[in-house]
């Protein structure tokens, strides 16, 4: 006897799983990003110089996410 | 309700091509969609800059003119605050310049209407974004880092070079694990590199073909933020492939012989004028 039965189409629970589940760390990733630029212009507006590095972290980070989303082709 | 979900999800979905189609093919000479589409935008290119190059005066024109050399001066100040001189930055910017203009052009040549599924040529779409095709990005990311790796040769010789990464004493045996992890960095780059560039256009244009997908007729209203949104991804793509490439070749091209180098130079320029004044003592005791 099972508590539960899950019929239909596994993959698409999987693939939304995969995507909320992976999505989390980057997203978790870029905003400290942000926040830590905002902190730091907050502080010291002379930072906001620094906007270009921002974005390149925040692209580095972003790499993972858009591997996460990429895999929902391949599996 | 998860039978309802899959049999939507699979009935005539949007339109999703990952992989470039091919559109003609001779033998094993297999000519892509974005190979058609990279060639006739790249003779685009080279055509608009060929034009701009004859338009440069001193005097600022209107037009086209002012965005390429707005993109030029940002290019160059991204490279004068990494390497930290305006020589080296004059010396490097040709070629930074040329892959931010081509990489920009081609991510928002690629968002024209008729690049995609509206031209089609049997089955598979005629025109396909350059940048959405990982052999396109890959071979920019592959030239990218054999030219800075030239760089830093032709700058610090290919001995030092290569003791850039295998720094250390040579006796030791962790300077070469260290060092093999150091070149294996190296190619990991350009692995990211390609990967970036390309995922960001081709998940851009899935995004866009969804979100068109799901507004049915109002698909032009559902699908321009998105279009929006995806002018801007270029422009930070562009920005964002040239600015890790100048970080390489700044990191490449460091050492920390310089910094030696680098305090001894001003000494030596206020020494000038002794040496002046002790000619003029010469001459007026003589």
């Amino acid at each position: 006897m099972y508590f539960a039965e899950i019929s239909g189409n596994i993959e698409i629970l999987g693939k939304g799983l995969m995507m909320g589940l992976g999505m989390i760390g980057p997203g978790i990733g870029i905003g400290l990003v942000g926040n830590a630029f905002i902190n730091a212009v907050g502080r010291n507006p002379e930072a906001a110089k620094f906007l270009g590095q921002a974005l390149v972290l925040i692209g580095i980070i972003e790499l993972l996410a858009l591997l996460v989303f990429a895999s929902l082709f391949i599996i | 309700m998860l039978e309802l979900i899959s049999h939507l999800a699979e009935s005539s979905g949007p339109v999703i091509h990952i992989a470039p189609g091919e559109v003609l093919k001779s033998g094993n000479l297999v000519i892509t969609n974005s190979m058609l589409y990279g060639w006739a935008c790249a003779f685009v290119i080279c055509v608009t800059l060929l034009v701009v190059r004859f338009m440069v005066r001193i005097k600022p024109r209107r037009g086209i003119i002012q965005f390429i050399e707005a993109g030029t001066e940002m290019i160059m100040g991204v490279i004068n605050n990494a390497l930290g001189s305006r020589e080296k930055a004059v010396k490097y910017t040709p070629y930074f310049v040329t892959i931010f203009f081509f990489v920009l052009l081609n991510n928002w040549f690629g968002l024209l209407p008729g690049v995609g599924g509206a031209v089609t040529r049997g089955e598979t779409p005629l025109f396909r974004p350059f940048t959405a095709d990982l052999n396109g990005t890959l071979a920019m990311a592959v030239v990218t880092m054999v030219l800075v790796q030239t760089f830093a040769i032709k700058e610090s010789g290919i001995l030092k070079h290569i003791r850039h990464y295998f720094n250390g004493s040579l006796k030791n045996p962790t300077t070469y694990l260290f060092g093999g992890l150091e070149v294996f960095t190296e190619f990991t780059r350009v692995i990211s590199l390609a990967l970036r560039l390309f995922l960001n256009v081709v998940i851009g244009e899935v995004i866009i073909s969804v979100f068109g997908f799901l507004g049915k007729a109002a698909a032009p209203v559902t699908a321009l933020p998105f279009v929006m949104l995806e002018m801007f991804v270029g422009l930070l793509q562009a920005y964002i492939f040239v600015m890790l490439s100048v970080t390489y070749l700044a990191v490449a091209i460091h050492h920390d012989d310089e910094h030696d180098a680098e305090t001894e130079a001003p000494e030596t320029v206020p020494e000038a004028p002794k040496r002046k004044r002790v000619l003029k003592q010469k001459v007026g005791t003589a």
